[in-house]
């Protein structure tokens, strides 16, 4: 089999988060690309991908973000209308140029959520989802009272903390470690310090989970340029490697929250076994768990985290939660996670902002967050998906 | 098969129009809602592996088969995990604050949610896995019927 040419991150523009609900949608999406451009050394017109994360309502669909920001595109993809799909926009990008199909790739997260005011209130109101055929994509069953993402998680949540003895409150270590980031993130939204004490003041959304463990809406806006090792090295930044890329994993026993085998939703009951370095990403990337110096992961609801580290092996079952104590997700801790403070305190960008974090970080360009001698960092989810980056090939 | 008696639905506490909270009602989907209108829960169970699946679905998930016949649910199960609302996201539920919604395993082996009957919310113990809870039927004000569990009585170690 013949060796496929190495694709990298050449070039990244955001608008950082925040109340955007006065400008465009377009504009919003111009100004993530016109600097993703400038920051790659990049001309609009060598564009010739375009992969789009999120369309109508909240975000631009291809056709009129190509149409608006002057594209002229062989190749356009969308996904859906919310979150889950910024590392399968990437991985995609990277697969059309691998088989080069395109030669320079712009991947686009841009969309609003300022339509949902309050925290924890994402998908109430206005999300249709919830009203499809087999049940929303966060077990949302209306006619029985159960809407809002917030309470699949929330369900799911006490499962967990139930097949494992976990005490609730060690869930609190989770916001507060990225919170701590997040201070020294000056895009973030929440940057006011807060205590454990502060967490188990905070008041339930949905019990077992309270507000601080849920993600803070935010309008967002961020554009990432691809580009394979052939043109990568000429550019104007260094180039930051995609090594490896897993899907969203789906089916009856894939539900966003939760590991494998809690029986939420139309999941089984089961013991998970975590395949650790066999999951496809590490064997693709050539690396291990071991190997990341710091993991990424979505965070709409702070038990993510926990499921993440078990799913990817970074911890065994159940003791995730014991693991994220003592500082040691923290940005000098044994493990750094969500190092710009995650959906929790960045704002939920639906994983966009973890992606700017990880070039940030692997360039060296993190400021005040920067982890020293990093090398490898990892994107990595509850449905599976993941995607390995490295400042140097392997 | 067992074949409990139907069920005569008690009036829905909350509030509202139960139409809008509703999927599509398709050829597929309406045996459900239609049962529940009838007194009875029903779920389809496959013909192949003979298990109950929670979901409304063309194909078995545990073992694709396709051929399936809905049967009537005993309606008594055990809690696999609960929640509690602290925040009315939906009007027709408001009064009923803080209610409970549970994820009931059923002794068939499905699992679905559903809320817990209470007669004073936020008042009674909390659920715990494991406890026991049957059916109940409620009839909303524009004549549609949902599912809901009740506690059973314990009935000792």
């Amino acid at each position: 089999m013949t060796a496929l040419p190495p694709v990298a991150v050449v070039g990244l523009g955001t608008i950082g988060c925040g109340d955007f609900s006065q400008e465009s949608l377009a504009s919003m999406t111009n100004r993530a690309v016109s600097a993703a451009l400038a920051d790659a050394g990049l001309e609009r017109r060598e564009v010739d991908g375009l992969f789009v994360h999120i369309g109508s309502p909240r975000g631009l669909d291809y056709d009129e973000l190509a149409m608006l920001l002057g594209l002229k595109v062989e190749l356009a993809v969308q996904t859906w209308s919310h979150g889950r799909f910024g590392a399968t926009v990437i991985g995609t990008a990277c697969m059309a140029l691998q088989c080069r199909l395109i030669d320079v790739a712009l991947c686009v997260g841009a969309f609003k959520s300022s339509i949902f005011a309050r925290i924890g209130e994402t998908g109430s109101i206005g999300f249709f989802e919830g009203m499809r055929e087999g049940g929303g994509p966060h077990a949302e069953t209306p006619y029985v009272g159960m809407v809002a993402p917030t309470a699949g998680a929330a369900m799911s949540t006490r499962r967990y903390l139930e097949r494992y003895g976990i005490d609730r409150e060690l869930l609190g270590a989770i916001a507060v470690a990225q919170r701590e980031a997040a201070r020294r993130n000056p895009l973030a939204m929440m940057r006011k310090p807060m205590s454990r004490a502060d967490y188990e003041a905070s008041p339930y959304v949905i019990e077992p989970l309270r507000v601080l463990d849920c993600s803070v809406p935010t309008d967002a806006g961020v554009a990432l340029l691809l580009a394979r090792s052939d043109r990568a090295a000429a550019l104007a930044q260094p180039p930051v490697w995609v090594l490896g890329f897993q899907g969203v994993h789906a089916g009856p026993n894939e539900f966003i929250f939760g590991q494998p085998g809690l029986g939420i939703h139309q999941a089984d009951v089961f013991d998970f076994v975590p395949r650790g370095a066999d999951e496809p990403v590490y064997r693709r990337a050539g690396v291990a768990p071991d190997d990341v110096g710091t993991l990424h992961c979505y965070d709409g609801i702070s038990t993510q985290v926990l499921w993440t580290l078990e799913r990817f092996g970074f911890c065994p079952p159940g003791e995730a939660a014991a693991f994220v104590q003592e500082g040691r997700i923290g940005l000098d801790g044994e493990l750094p996670v969500n190092t710009a403070g995650g959906h929790l305190s960045e704002g939920h960008s639906n994983g966009w902002g973890h992606m700017v974090e990880l070039v940030r970080q692997l360039r060296g360009q993190a400021g005040e967050r920067q982890i020293a001698g990093l090398r490898v960092g990892q994107w990595a989810t509850t449905l599976g998906d993941s995607l390995v980056y490295a400042n140097e090939l392997a | 098969m067992s074949s409990p008696s139907d069920i005569l639905p008690t009036p829905f506490p909350g509030a509202g129009e139960l139409g809008p909270l509703l999927p599509p009602l398709t050829e597929q989907s309406k045996p459900f809602f239609d049962a529940l209108r009838e007194g009875r829960l029903v779920l389809q169970r496959c013909a192949g592996c003979h298990r109950v699946r929670g979901l409304v679905a063309p194909t078995c998930p545990y073992c694709g088969g396709q051929s399936f016949s809905f049967e009537t649910m005993s309606g008594e199960g055990t809690v696999h995990s609960w929640i509690r609302y602290r925040r009315s996201y939906l009007p027709a539920f408001e009064a009923l604050m803080p209610y409970v919604v549970l994820c009931v395993e059923l002794d068939e082996g499905a699992r679905i949610f559903g809320r817990l009957v209470e007669d004073e919310p936020g008042a009674s113990p909390d659920p715990y896995a494991g406890m026991r809870v049957g059916l109940v039927l409620e009839r909303w004000p524009d004549g549609g019927v949902t599912h809901a569990f009740t506690r059973r009585r314990e009935s000792g170690p």
